[in-house]
């Protein structure tokens, strides 16, 4: 798939991310999914180039409905944490990489 | 604005016509007015009509009279008549009988449901009339512009149209889909084309002697679902005459992680491949009246 230039782009919001080498300011949690999100997906990034507060879908990373199924069963794997379909909040926990770090760490079994 | 809408506009203005007259005079009184439509469309509609004639160039496997246009708008109208019929389930004096019921059942046992491949070919809302009598729900994917005149209409003819559809757009749409296989239940998808598919969701094959688009998300879905597909034609045969056809397309879909792009080509050229006999069999059914191929001069 092909990478939005957005992402590139972006200048992030936290100052310290480009200097200290973290990338683009995610915490633990949101690096470990983006490491996911980049293999279960075969995405042609790196896991740091996703900016947590990006939109994931549609705009964005570009993510689609496909997408977002492969992502929930492999979080459901790793996590223990099952999204449901009929879950008003979709759209929230769907809504960046930070949202969904946010939705995993407040849910997580394992 | 791009082909769907203005597609939409059109069959909208044309379904809310007929459902009209239909409904206040009677089938046999609509029916006889689909012929002035029929002109009409032909004459205006000149975009509709070069896809037409392209179409039935390929099919026919010669130069399209226009006589064969006017067979193509007329067998749209009829079948748009139909709808209304079909979606408020007054199907009492339809004929519409049942081939393959068997491939579909086979598969249902096994508990992981199934997805149904439907298509722009004949009528979809037959679909609609055979889920009434099924003994699993059969929900359709699809897109829905809520309070579209198109929307509208059909939510008028069928009040429970909605629970049994899942639109596409939302992320957890897919979510929707799982669950219900889940439950060992039926869910269709139209296959023939999906305008809103990301580029790399798309495959071009071979289809009719020229090369078209096609989605490859439901072979995806039913690979990653580990669900059975069977494909799915509601042909019109004459006038308030159906027949429902099921075909069995796989028990399980594999992809390759290195060979997923050649394997999903070489399902959805398979599906071109049953698709386009089905068009040949019954080539007036074919209601993509919009250029389908890559090459539409060729």
């Amino acid at each position: 798939m092909t990478l939005p230039s957005s992402i590139a782009s972006q200048t992030n919001e936290e100052p310290t991310a480009s200097t200290t080498g973290i990338a683009a300011g995610q915490t633990e949690m949101e690096q470990e999914l983006a490491r996911l999100i980049v293999t279960t997906l075969q995405l042609e990034i790196t896991p740091e180039q996703i900016v947590p507060t990006e939109p994931m879908f549609r705009e964005g990373l570009g993510l689609d409905s496909i997408d977002a199924l492969e992502l929930s069963l492999a979080v459901s794997t790793e996590y223990g944490v099952e999204l449901k379909a009929d879950d008003e909040r979709n759209g929230e926990i769907f809504a960046s990489l930070r949202s969904l770090a946010r939705h995993v760490t407040e849910r997580r079994t394992r | 604005m791009s082909w769907t809408t203005e597609r939409e506009r059109g069959s909208a203005h044309l379904l809310r016509l007929t459902c009209w007259l239909t409904l206040t005079c009677g089938w046999r009184i609509g029916r006889l007015l689909l012929y002035p439509i029929t002109l009409y469309y032909y004459v205006t509609a000149s975009g509709p009509r070069a896809a037409s004639r392209d179409y039935l160039r390929r099919v026919l496997g010669r130069p399209a009279r226009a006589s064969d246009v006017l067979r193509h708008i007329f067998t749209f109208a009829s079948v748009t008549l139909d709808r209304a019929f079909l979606l408020s389930g007054r199907t009492e004096r339809f004929a519409i009988s049942v081939e393959g019921l068997d491939a579909l059942t086979a598969l249902l046992s096994r508990g992981k449901g199934c997805i149904l491949l439907g298509s722009h070919l004949g009528s979809f809302d037959v679909l609609r009339d055979f889920g009434r009598t099924s003994p699993v729900r059969v929900s359709a994917v699809m897109y829905r512009r809520p309070g579209s005149p198109m929307s509208r209409l059909m939510e008028t003819l069928d009040p429970d149209l909605w629970r049994d559809v899942i639109t596409i757009g939302s992320p957890d749409a897919m979510l929707r889909v799982q669950e219900n296989l889940a439950r060992g239940e039926i869910v269709s998808f139209l296959a023939d084309r999906d305008p809103d598919a990301r580029p790399d969701r798309i495959a071009t094959v071979d289809f009719l002697g020229g090369r078209a688009d096609f989605p490859t998300g439901p072979f995806i879905l039913a690979a990653v679902l580990g669900a059975p597909v069977v494909l799915f034609y509601g042909i019109r045969l004459g006038p308030r005459r159906y027949v429902v056809r099921f075909e069995h397309f796989a028990a399980t879909i594999t992809l390759g992680r290195a060979t997923r792009r050649d394997d999903l080509a070489a399902l959805v050229s398979r599906y071109s491949a049953s698709l386009a006999a089905q068009c040949r069999a019954a080539p007036f059914n074919w209601f993509n009246f919009f250029p389908f191929w890559k090459d539409p001069s060729a």
